[in-house]
């Protein structure tokens, strides 16, 4: 049995303009620390799959079919409780933008401990900076002291880490991590994500559109295009040979491989060059 | 003779003890018709450098010349544009397409057969449908925006473009399809352009000379070609790594 089984998933969000498909059939199974990265672009899906896994799809989104196990537990049939517990004792999530999703009025400190005391664990400043010593920040007691708006992004980010890893979750779910950062501190932000979850033994589910970086971290990697995961393999195997025609176009348009005099098309234009309009990801109006 | 040139430029933030150096005697030059790429990370004065080459912001020491000559705003009004990274914050919300790309050159003429010809034309150039010309920006994906952005900085006939990370919001496929757009529109228009961006790759698709920043200074300047096959200063070299 697979510690995340996402077996065939359908997820619609009901939006003023009638119900849009996010996930139409998503298949994705992943072992016990296990790395994978989904690929895809903006509106594939990506980030309703890592939520989903959570159940913690936006109120006006739900499951319209196909299941979500996770540890064997299908995650739509549990009540709230049930649910706090799988958050809370077996996720963890790293997100985005890390400045936005930390409490803007509260010092670094203040949420760390909120954390930390939650699980019952030492909030004592030693210990909290410690935590942050952990995620490589130099001078943790002037940290703790700040609120979210004085750190910078790869600083915010490592906080952010920080708080996800001191749950030690069995599945960690980073949703783009690096994208509001900057190249050489996206490299050190990785490095960290990926140790930390080495340590602890976590899976690692990392949505990303940087099929370079992919390349440098994970072993597996599933390319989703329009709801559905079209490709999945060795990430050695579909970045030199992608078998789906999605996947050829996305690792053609990507900037260290584009060439002058070289035209590259998009995979969308591709399809409605050859036969009308693609299968659209839109239901109803 | 360069077309845009910086000389020794320095340009500073604060006073007293709390001065930043934000560009430290930094010299560089874009050539008619050719692309520069600027590198950095951020915080090396990549925007601080393209502002001061618009004429935005005076350097505290040093010179700007366009054409030979020290950059006054008002001489090279529609010569200039800018191409900055999120088009969301370029375009006016409460404009339609037609009227967004119109902008800067209706502010200068008053054939309004002429303008409207050349939003047409414009429009067929950065490969937009004709009917996207009466819709607004929250109506269009990013890269629909970015070209919209781009047909309104082309259609004054500018003879130098600055692309502040044009394309570091957009997808990597939508990438693609814009700096393509660039490469085209820059063969068929000739303008010379200043492209910054963070992302070496992209600069290196793109550029006829590449420039490295770091820390408010110039560390490296070399074609693209030579960059790539060794850059000398340490920094490039680990950017170059990265790729």
């Amino acid at each position: 049995m697979s510690l995340i089984e996402i077996d065939d998933l359908v997820v619609e969000f009901r939006t003023p303009r009638g119900t849009v498909r996010a996930l139409a059939g998503a298949t994705l199974h992943a072992s016990a620390g296990e790395r994978i990265a989904i690929v895809g672009e903006s509106g594939s899906g990506k980030s309703t799959i890592g939520t989903a896994i959570g159940a913690l799809l936006p109120a006006n989104g739900g499951f319209a079919g196909g299941t979500v196990r996770v540890d064997g537990v299908d995650v739509g049939t549990l009540d709230r409780p049930g649910l706090r517990r799988l958050r809370r004792e077996t996720l963890g999530f790293i997100p985005q933008d890390p400045i936005a999703t930390l409490n803007p009025t509260m010092r670094v400190g203040g949420q760390l401990a909120l954390v930390v005391r939650d699980l019952g664990g030492d909030a004592s400043r030693a210990a909290l900076a410690q935590l942050l010593e952990e995620v490589q920040i130099a001078d943790p007691a002037d940290v703790l002291r700040r609120f979210p708006h004085q750190l910078s992004g790869g600083m915010a980010q490592r906080v952010a880490i920080a708080i996800a890893m001191a749950r030690r979750p069995r599945i960690l779910i980073a949703d783009e991590p690096t994208a509001a950062l900057d190249a050489n501190v996206r490299r050190e932000v990785l490095k960290l994500v990926f140790e930390a979850a080495e340590q602890t033994g976590a899976t690692v589910v990392w949505l990303s559109h940087d099929l370079d970086a992919v390349a440098k971290w994970c072993r597996r990697v599933a390319v989703m295009y329009r709801g559905r995961i079209v490709e999945d393999g060795p990430t050695a195997s579909v970045l030199e040979a992608p078998e789906h025609p999605y996947t050829q176009s996305l690792l053609a348009a990507m900037p260290s491989r584009l060439r002058r005099g070289v035209e590259v098309r998009t995979y969308t234009e591709m399809l409605a060059s050859q036969a009308g309009e693609p299968d659209d990801a839109e239901v109803g109006a | 003779m360069s077309l845009l040139e910086l000389d020794t430029v320095t340009v500073r933030f604060g006073h007293g003890a709390r001065t930043v150096h934000a560009l430290r005697e930094v010299s560089l030059a874009v050539e008619e018709g050719q692309t520069l790429g600027l590198v950095g990370e951020s915080g090396s004065g990549k925007s601080t450098a393209a502002s001061v080459a618009l004429g935005l912001r005076a350097p505290d020491a040093g010179e700007v010349r366009f054409d030979g000559r020290p950059l006054r705003r008002r001489r090279t009004a529609g010569e200039m544009q800018a191409v900055l990274q999120h088009p969301m914050w370029a375009l006016n919300p409460r404009m339609t397409v037609a009227a967004s790309i119109a902008e800067p050159l209706s502010v200068r003429t008053r054939d309004r057969a002429e303008v409207r010809a050349r939003v047409a034309e414009l429009l067929e150039q950065v490969s937009l449908e004709p009917a996207i010309a009466e819709r607004r920006p929250h109506e269009l994906s990013g890269g629909q925006r970015q070209r919209v952005a781009i047909a309104r900085a082309l259609i004054t006939r500018p003879r130098f473009i600055v692309f502040d990370e044009a394309v570091s919001a957009l997808d990597v496929s939508v990438q693609a399809q814009v700096l393509q757009l660039v490469r085209r529109l820059q063969a068929e228009h000739g303008f010379g352009a200043l492209f910054i961006s963070h992302d070496l790759a992209v600069v290196r698709y793109l550029a006829d000379r590449i420039c490295v920043m770091r820390a408010g200074e110039v560390v490296e300047d070399a074609p693209t070609e030579a960059f790539v096959a060794g850059p000398t200063h340490p920094y490039s070299r680990s950017l170059l790594e990265e790729l």
